[in-house]
């Protein structure tokens, strides 16, 4: 079973070197992210641990902050915490948009309307300045950045499983499942939902790569993370401030942040072109 | 006249859908614990501040009769005055919209004149695979993945360092000479269009990837029609409508206030004096500008979904359009 899957899994990233090396560096990156802090990096608050906006070095491979902090921990910390928010948000809209646009895309009349003017209201709401609005109103920080970040995936989300449940719910065995008696719980759950699984994970990188964008500007701005705790967004609004005396400050998290959401672009086209049936085809 | 059968109901959805976000905006301000007084007065409040607010804002009667008259203020037009300066929101908001909107127009033109030309060549190479649809995939997935703050650090630091005869800050207004005004304007610019190329680039591929399976395609095919006249007549047409309905998306979030971009490049537009003035704790101007953005952005859409009437005759025609 096992050997199957690697097989075919080594079959798709054969066949398309931007997955893999989208995938490659997705994993590089999460296992920094996430055991960042067992690595021997050094501290990342130790404050005076080396001279303050120190070039880097071979003691600070990455220069330090303004505190004298060492910048490489505090990259490193600051991944695991843009992966960690954009992650929460992205599995709050997955859960909430796949239940919405299937309950849309099956229960037709009334649910449908309602349902499609909610996404609607959401989607005209621009990110950032909602999230000046939700800095406003529930003050900035982890919860205001998961919220901004999850009203903004959310309505696309609906807007693509509804579409597909439009068309699964159309094919035979659905229609034979409700003939036969199921209820309406088990048409979903059992029949539908594994069947819009794919376009809903593609959908899910696509949502995860805006997340971090949003997470990262929210940041940027000052209203997201607050310190001592840094995401690669907060790191670049303090590098932003040294910018021409201390440019590394800026060049680690951004280039950092451009991986990150690049691997998770490239995985997701790769996925999509290989689920996708409708492939192109050459004029010649 | 059969048109109207197709744009009463977006009419209607656009007018509900505003609604929605004033009903959101209005109680996202006013129902949360505390009130309205406590998140602009902030907690060292005078009681006396406090009952000025409350008389001046009405906060002692019904949520709905609050809702009420607030909404009939801004259906006139009445966005409420600055907590700061006591001047009408919507004043201040349109002095500011020209810079906003020259600094949308110039990225959506620079995006859509490189976007679209390189989204369609990589579509047509080879259905979109091999080395030339490999190549737009990379660039499209590249772009989309450096945000307009790292760029624009970037650019800071380039152009700070060698000025290179454009400016990084010290913005010119346009009539005060256009090149003045561009040579402010064009790093900004770039920064934001990067993004906005690699969402175009992405769409029109993917749209054009679409068409070419279609079965009037292969037809024209064998038809024998040049394969020039296939893709101007066949497949172009066929592929706009969703580049419209990303044009339109990313037209009205531009013009909602490139907020990041015009704070980093200190551009004095609407997303720079919304970002000022939520650290100055003005409200009332944070609440018009979700307010306008929205709206904004929903005409927007409505001026989509007219174009796909006129790109497609089919979506005019038919009563069942939706």
């Amino acid at each position: 079973m096992i050997a199957l899957a690697s097989a075919r899994l080594g079959r798709f990233f054969r066949r398309d070197s931007l997955g893999l090396l989208g995938a490659v560096l997705l994993l590089v990156l999460l296992i920094l992210g996430i055991f960042g802090d067992l690595l021997p990096l050094g501290d990342p608050n130790a404050i005076g641990a080396g001279p303050r906006l120190g070039a880097p070095s071979l003691a600070f491979p990455l220069g330090t902050d303004d505190l004298g902090r060492s910048y490489l921990p505090r990259v490193v910390e600051g991944i695991g915490v843009t992966f960690l928010l954009s992650a929460i948000a992205v599995i709050i809209t997955a859960v909430i948009g796949t239940l919405l646009g299937m309950a849309a895309g099956y229960l037709h009349g009334a649910t449908d309307h309602l349902i499609a003017r909610i996404a609607d209201i959401l989607f005209a709401f621009p990110a950032l300045l909602f999230g000046l609005l939700a800095a406003a109103v529930i003050g900035p920080g982890s919860i205001a950045a998961i919220v901004v970040i999850s009203t903004a995936t959310i309505p696309l989300f609906i807007r693509v499983v509804r579409s597909v449940t439009l068309s699964v719910a159309e094919r035979e065995f659905v229609v034979a499942a409700v003939v036969s008696g199921a209820s309406t719980w088990r048409v979903m759950l059992v029949h539908l939902l594994p069947n819009i699984l794919g376009a809903a994970i593609i959908q899910l990188t696509y949502a995860l790569s805006v997340s971090m964008i949003i997470e990262s500007a929210l940041s940027f701005l000052g209203l997201g993370v607050q310190p001592p705790a840094a995401s690669l967004g907060s790191l670049l609004r303090l590098g932003s401030v040294y910018l021409t005396i201390a440019p590394w400050l800026v060049l680690a998290p951004g280039l950092v942040l451009a991986a990150a959401i690049m691997s998770i672009n490239l995985l997701g086209d790769a996925i999509r072109d290989a689920l996708d049936p409708l492939r192109g085809r050459s004029l010649k | 006249m059969r048109l109207i059968y197709f744009l009463a109901p977006r009419l209607l959805i656009a007018a509900i859908t505003m609604f929605g976000v004033a009903l959101l905006v209005f109680l996202s301000l006013r129902l949360i614990p505390g009130g309205y007084a406590d998140i602009v007065l902030g907690p060292f409040a005078t009681g006396a501040a406090r009952d000025l607010l409350i008389q001046r804002y009405g906060l002692d009667e019904p949520i709905f009769v609050q809702f009420g008259k607030w909404l009939w203020a801004l259906l006139q037009g009445d966005f409420g005055n600055s907590m700061v300066t006591n001047k009408p929101v919507i004043d201040e908001f349109l002095r500011r919209a020209p810079v906003t909107g020259e600094l949308a127009i110039l990225t959506l033109l620079l995006a859509l004149a490189i976007g679209l030309p390189l989204g369609v060549w990589s579509g047509l190479a080879e259905g979109g695979a091999g080395g030339k649809g490999r190549l737009g995939r990379l660039v499209g997935a590249l772009g989309a993945s450096v945000p307009d703050f790292v760029i624009g650090s970037a650019f800071i630091f380039i152009f700070s360092k060698w000025s290179l005869g454009l400016k990084v800050g010290g913005f010119v207004p346009l009539d005060q000479g256009l090149w003045d005004n561009l040579k402010t304007m064009i790093l900004p610019t770039v920064s934001l269009s990067v993004f906005a190329i690699a969402l175009f680039l992405r769409t029109t591929r993917d749209a054009v990837l679409r068409v070419m399976t279609d079965g009037h395609i292969l037809a024209a095919v064998a038809r024998g029609q040049r394969p020039r006249d296939i893709v101007r007549h066949h497949v172009l047409r066929n592929a706009a409508i969703p580049v419209v309905t990303v044009t339109a998306t990313y037209f009205g979030f531009l013009l909602g206030g490139a907020v990041i971009a015009e704070v980093l490049f200190s551009i004095p537009g609407v997303g720079y004096y919304i970002f000022s003035s939520l650290e100055e704790r003005d409200y009332a101007v944070v609440q018009a500008g979700v307010l306008l953005a929205a709206f904004v952005f929903v005409s927007l859409n409505m001026v989509a979904d007219f174009a796909y009437a006129l790109i497609d005759p089919r979506i005019g025609a038919a009563r069942s359009g939706t």
